[in-house]
């Protein structure tokens, strides 16, 4: 399936399936999902109840202004942010300039593992689209 | 001390960017990106977080000025932003389709925080229209028919003068109370 929105199309099952095996390889990713750069949620799949629907505009402001803090900071590009909770962290990262990726952990000893395997799933949504 | 603040709000392509692209004595801290939606159809970049800039008031005091994004799917960054703003500044691209219910929309979202502080409304686009006085027409008789009691501006958000107005009658309704 394509999602098209005015001139940007993502293939969706691709993207799906990316994010699928990332979540079958590392346990403590609760959820993974992919969105615009604007705030639309293109793929997401919850390895438990994890509702990200809302998370896809939120992702898509977290980023900007990570991005926009760096670059006011001149410390280059910005890879990833971490945001750490009391219950668990949520790992936001670029895919490509028009994509980015959330992902979901409840494991308070994940970070390490949720933010290597994010990279690793980034990587191979890029190589595949 | 609190940060004097107030807030720019709109509709997608209103001119909240370029409101406080004017307004501003710094360069404007922007959250735009590349949009992937219609909304490529009215410009190339779209606020998913917020704009920021600052500007000198009276007394020597800095006032800070936030845009909001426009869609709704980011009205959670309305209630960041308006937090313990002195007052709302509602933008309304009068080219629109329906802009007496983006107006709305805009009010009904922000009521609480109007209530509780003040607005004032802008008309943007108007340029677009063939008569501009009678399309401002429309936003007096429905303020006067929903008993609004806020001012309503024709402006020009890339100019400075046009903006500064709706600011300085936001700070004046605040001293009137």
């Amino acid at each position: 399936m394509l999602l098209k929105k005015s001139g940007t199309q993502f293939n969706v099952d691709v993207i799906k399936s990316k994010l699928s095996e990332a979540i079958d390889r590392c346990d403590v990713m609760d959820a993974a999902a992919a969105v615009t750069i604007d705030g639309h949620l293109v793929a997401k799949i919850e390895a438990r109840d994890c509702p990200v629907n809302r998370i896809a505009s939120m992702g898509s402001s977290m980023m900007s202004l990570g991005d926009t803090m760096t670059a006011e900071l001149k410390m280059g590009v910005c890879r990833n942010l971490i945001v750490e909770n009391e219950r668990g962290f949520l790992v936001l990262m670029h895919i490509r300039d028009d994509l980015i990726l959330v992902t979901i952990s409840h494991d308070k000893s994940s970070l390490g593992m949720l933010v290597s395997s994010s990279k690793i799933c980034a990587e191979s949504i890029r190589k595949a689209l | 001390m609190a940060q004097l603040k107030i807030v720019f709000t709109g509709t997608v392509g209103a001119g909240k960017t370029q409101a406080v692209e004017a307004l501003s004595e710094i360069p404007v801290l922007k959250t735009d990106v590349q949009a992937t939606d219609e909304v490529v159809d009215l410009k190339d970049s779209t606020t998913i977080a917020m704009d920021y800039g600052e500007m000198a008031i009276s007394d020597g005091e800095t006032l800070a000025v936030y845009g909001t994004p426009g869609q709704k799917r980011f009205a959670y960054m309305w209630d960041i932003l308006s937090r313990n703003a002195l007052g709302i500044v509602i933008l309304v691209n009068n080219s629109r389709k329906d802009p007496i219910e983006d107006l709305c929309v805009y009010v009904n979202n922000f009521k609480q925080h109007i209530e509780n502080t003040t607005a004032v409304f802008g008309v943007t686009h108007l340029d677009k229209a063939k008569n501009p006085a009678e399309e401002m027409n429309k936003y007096y008789t429905f303020f006067e028919q929903q008993g609004y009691h806020y001012p309503v501006f024709p402006v020009d958000a890339r100019k400075r003068n046009d903006v500064n107005v709706l600011v300085e009658s936001l700070l004046a309704m605040l001293e009137v109370g």
